[in-house]
């Protein structure tokens, strides 16, 4: 195990910790990085956590990773296949612990564009995002993880040109002065940084990870940081966590890809 | 009755449903309000689409599971919608879908961005003989400031409950595995959002790869997830999902469905690359099928993983 961990891989490995034992977790579209931690998490301290694919795949155990997220061949060693209709339950009534989302556009309070850009223009967009199957789980969901596999100031942002999924709205007590009694956004995953959230729910900088230098969090985010530097640095994945998930998760290697 | 009579013999037939694939997609006029099953690149109607796309109807308005993908694109990029009812469409890992991005931000279709709370909300106020679906979990977004579909339900607690109105869609068409000539459709895998879709419609065609026996449903009437009196005709499609996926039959093309998207980067290079040689030009799914390399190369599809 003397290979460096990839961006995704170590993506991977931090997203895992942060999931708890007997959680139930959903994934949504291109979400090769969560999928892969929740699969590892349930292999080193998570056991019982349940995943649940978009598709309604439940547990899948295919013995790989496949990047499409409605791919057949998560199916075969399941647990169950549910339909639309389980999504649209969970997304009423909260029975979910915890949903992953990427971004257009990641806002300083973790809010989430994935509909449009440039909408001051005039009534037609600038940039015409894919849309959001599930923006419900923003608000059910017991808390949120955001991961975003670019890290530039056009994708961290200081406000979302369209609030696809609520994170936490302009912070302060806006999110639960809107009625929303869940979580939010608790953390935010790049290549370059872990992101938390400060009482006033602004994002800022946990831990750098290795080889990434402060100045360059600076550089590539859109919004004023609320701490200054030096930034703590991000521990590093241990080597039964990269075992783990090169052996079990992703024998084929698709998150070194 | 005298006892020793024959029993009656059963003297009536059943109306078999099995359609030809032209004559079923004719129950689809312009101006029709279409759904779409499947969801990303998982039962895509797609030989439906295609012949429609062929027959030249236009003025459609759609509306798709809420992960859609390759079917909403090759009707929009096609010209066939006017107002398209989605939540999210992409080419999934692949990336975007290239004609739905093209024509939000031209403006050419009308689209109306829901997501599934809203989407599967109004079918289901269709299925519950409602006018409205309330739905409480879009607090806080965009979508319930903007969009038309969130609609307000002054009965459910005021400006934060979304209320979609029922939806009811004219056609529905889907992609399955498996039916009887009498329309009981066996899915394997996910029927995700297929059962929702096609009861909240006023007419189902459903292709299949596969025509079964009657008896064969009954050996195993736990796999029938959308039962013959909800369907209106059965079209034998072999490989009609394809470029899209069929459960347990044959996966995705990513070959194809990359080539499309490539073709994708221009309006004119997408129908002069893929419209015309793999939509347009093949008259029959038979011919479709060549054009993409034939059954033989589908087949292979599962064993290729990207």
């Amino acid at each position: 195990m003397t290979d460096a961990p990839t961006s995704d891989e170590l993506m991977t490995i931090l997203i895992a910790r942060e999931l708890r034992n007997g959680e139930l977790a959903v994934t949504g579209a291109s979400s090769l990085v969560p999928v892969a931690a929740c699969l590892l998490a349930q292999q080193l301290h998570a056991p019982d956590l349940t995943l649940i694919l978009p598709s309604g795949v439940v547990n899948p155990r295919p013995g790989r990773l496949y990047r499409s997220a409605a791919d057949g061949r998560w199916v075969p060693g399941a647990e169950a296949v549910g339909s639309g209709y389980d999504l649209f339950e969970m997304s009423e009534n909260g029975r979910l612990d915890v949903m992953f989302y990427g971004g257009v556009q990641i806002d300083r309070h973790g809010n989430v564009n994935l509909t449009a850009t440039g909408l001051d223009q005039g009534p037609l967009p600038a940039f015409r995002g894919p849309g959001l199957a599930n923006t419900s789980f923003a608000v059910v969901s017991g808390r949120i993880i955001l991961f975003s596999a670019g890290h530039t100031p056009r994708t961290f942002v200081e406000r979302v040109d369209y609030l696809t999924a609520a994170g936490h709205l302009d912070g302060g007590s806006s999110r639960a002065d809107a009625g929303i009694t869940t979580q939010g956004p608790v953390l935010c995953v790049t290549p370059l940084v872990t992101f938390d959230f400060d009482e006033a729910h602004r994002m800022r900088v946990r831990s750098v990870h290795h080889g990434v230098s402060d100045d360059e969090v600076v550089a590539r985010t859109g919004f004023h940081l609320p701490t200054e530097p030096p930034w703590p640095r991000t521990p590093p994945p241990t080597t039964d966590e990269l075992a783990t998930l090169r052996h079990i998760v992703d024998g084929t290697g698709e998150l070194r890809a | 009755m005298d006892a020793s009579s024959p029993p009656p013999a059963a003297r009536t037939v059943r109306t078999s449903k099995a359609t030809a694939l032209s004559e079923a997609v004719a129950l689809v006029p312009s101006g029709s309000f279409v759904a779409l099953g499947g969801l990303w690149f998982h039962n895509n109607p797609s030989a439906a689409v295609h012949e429609l796309i062929r027959q030249g109807v236009e003025g459609l308005t759609i509306v798709a599971a809420p992960p859609s993908s390759y079917a909403v694109d090759l009707l929009i990029g096609a010209g066939a919608v006017r107002t398209a009812y989605l939540a999210h469409v992409s080419f999934d890992h692949l990336g975007m879908a290239p004609n739905f991005r093209r024509a939000g931000e031209s403006g050419e279709v009308e689209i109306i961005d829901g997501d599934e709370a809203l989407l599967l909300g109004g079918l289901m106020a269709t299925l519950e003989a409602l006018p409205k679906h309330p739905v409480h979990s879009l607090k806080g977004t965009d979508l319930l400031r903007r969009s038309p579909l969130a609609g307000s339900s002054d009965a459910f607690g005021g400006a934060d409950v979304a209320a979609p109105a029922a939806m009811a869609p004219d056609v529905c068409l889907l992609h399955a595995q498996e039916a009887d000539i009498y329309g009981n459709v066996r899915y394997e895998g996910t029927p995700f959002c297929d059962p929702l879709l096609a009861k909240a419609s006023h007419k189902v065609i459903v292709c299949v790869d596969r025509l079964v026996d009657n008896d064969e449903i009954r050996r195993e009437p736990h796999l029938t997830v959308i039962p013959g009196y909800l369907v209106d005709a059965v079209v034998e499609t072999p490989y009609g999902a394809h470029p899209c996926a069929s459960q347990g039959h044959y996966a995705h093309d990513e070959e194809r469905l990359t080539a499309y998207m490539a073709a994708g980067r221009t309006a004119a290079g997408w129908r002069s690359d893929y419209l015309e040689p793999y939509v347009l030009r093949p008259r029959t799914p038979q011919e479709y099928l060549a054009a993409v390399g034939g059954a033989e190369r589908i087949e292979r599809l599962a064993s290729v993983v990207s």
